[in-house]
């Protein structure tokens, strides 16, 4: 062994626990997370090759059959989602002139852009999973993510090509909600479980029942307002206790969906200025 | 460091990193083996003149890249894991297999409970069950690549 090796591992370990700090309360280093994504970028692509490929064989060999099938059924369906898209042209219209009278100027359509699930995070205490878009595509720190269903969760690390989706049920996220049915507010926090959230600090008074929608309440200034979040599945008012214990099926399929959409609208992913959240002295 | 030895440190950490991201389903994924740490393990190991304490700073940024953890995160417990290899590094030569099948196990133990410590600072509640699984499947991994890079090493030099 070398001389000093003891000094010199508590100096690496000192150096390391710096960048820990700087890492998490400062953004300076995510350039370096972007370059270091980079060097990795060809290992994950080799890593993927062999789902790469059997999907690649599975959508060339596809049946003549089965292809048919599903063309009717989409053709079926599209007629169907074509019906209520002719509604939808006049509600959004109608919708714009009420937003007028109430001078408010929201948009109401968000840009999205399509990508797929390429790997979902090995780390049991996580639940995260990794998309096939990144910084080249646009993808941001923060971004909103939903699926077909409601919405799925926020982007957390962003790498050249991927980015790594922190999912609404891991223990370390919490969203700003409203019950649809009557506006009622509460914090959804994820439990770790996929199929549960947790809405915490509802006061054993709050009207919220079994089965009620909750949908994003766009409070936090992060997530879009109005896309489904959760059904509520199970409400417990113990006497005695502070508040109600509230749990929710998330609408978003966690744990099944393939292709996903990132949002870009306006006002998302934008912390408020630091000034309305600082408190002062 | 020649160029012979810088390819293939890149080449092992190439192939540690295909395994590291390989889709796991979600049972397995407890036990996955920790790839990157055999990787550092065998280079520390069969070249202790060229792979040294520094070779903590790139595996340990590429692995916190890898994992979405804080970066230094693995900066910490490569460092320490070097050490310790540093320290062992006679023994584990002419240890035989089964001995140093559990010094890897010990290794490995040691690194996940350096994460695990770390893990539970950051208030993610991890189990610490969960610290084994990992551990386990890296010692079995261990013959396969250690004689897999002694192979490979004899190729070369003859």
């Amino acid at each position: 062994m070398p001389p000093f090796q003891g000094q010199r591992v508590l100096a690496i370990c000192l150096f390391a626990a710096g960048l820990m700090w700087v890492d998490q309360n400062y953004t300076v280093f995510q350039s370096l997370r972007y370059v270091v994504g980079y060097v990795l970028y060809p290992a994950q692509q080799v890593s993927l090759l062999p789902s790469t490929i059997t999907l690649w064989m599975e959508e060339s060999t596809a049946a003549r059959q089965q292809l048919m099938d599903e063309n009717v059924q989409l053709r079926a369906r599209n007629l169907v989602l074509e019906q209520k898209a002719q509604r939808l042209a006049s509600l959004e219209t109608e919708n714009i002139e009420l937003r007028e009278l109430l001078s408010a100027s929201e948009q109401i359509d968000d840009r999205v852009l399509v990508t797929s699930v390429t790997a979902v995070d090995p780390d049991p205490y996580s639940k995260q999973v990794l998309i096939n878009k990144g910084g080249e595509d646009g993808v941001f720190l923060g971004q909103p993510v939903l699926d077909a269903f409601g919405l799925l969760g926020q982007v957390v690390d962003v790498l050249p090509h991927s980015s790594r989706v922190l999912m609404i049920a891991d223990s370390n996220h919490a969203i700003p909600v409203q019950v649809n049915r009557n506006g009622v507010r509460a914090i959804a926090a994820g439990t770790g479980a996929l199929d549960r959230i947790e809405l915490i600090y509802v006061p054993n008074t709050a009207d919220i029942q079994l089965g009620d929608l909750l949908v994003s309440s766009g409070l936090g200034g992060r997530y879009p307002k109005g896309y489904p979040v959760g059904v509520v599945a199970e409400v417990e008012h113990k006497s005695g206790a502070m508040f109600a214990r509230v749990s929710a099926t998330p609408s978003a399929r966690l744990d099944r969906s393939r292709h996903l959409l990132l949002v870009f609208s306006q006002g998302s992913g934008q912390v408020p200025s630091e000034e309305i959240w600082r408190y002062k002295k | 460091m020649t160029l012979q030895q810088f390819v293939l440190g890149a080449c092992a950490f190439f192939v540690a990193f295909v395994f590291e991201h390989l889709p796991m389903p979600d049972l397995l994924s407890w036990l996955q083996p920790q790839w990157a740490l055999l990787a550092v393990t065998l280079l520390v190991l069969n070249a202790p003149k060229v792979y040294g304490l520094w070779l903590a700073v790139p595996a340990g940024l590429m692995m916190d890249a890898e994992a979405g953890s804080l970066l230094g995160l693995h900066v910490i417990t490569f460092s320490i894991h070097i050490f310790l290899v540093q320290l062992f590094i006679r023994r584990l030569d002419g240890f035989n297999l089964v001995q140093q099948m559990l010094m890897v196990l010990i290794l490995a133990l040691a690194h996940q409970l350096a994460l695990f410590w770390v893990s539970q600072m950051m208030q993610a509640y991890p189990k610490p069950i969960d610290i084994w699984g990992p551990a386990l499947t890296s010692m079995l991994v261990w013959p396969w690549v250690y004689a897999i890079t002694q192979l490979t090493i004899r190729k070369l030099l003859s």
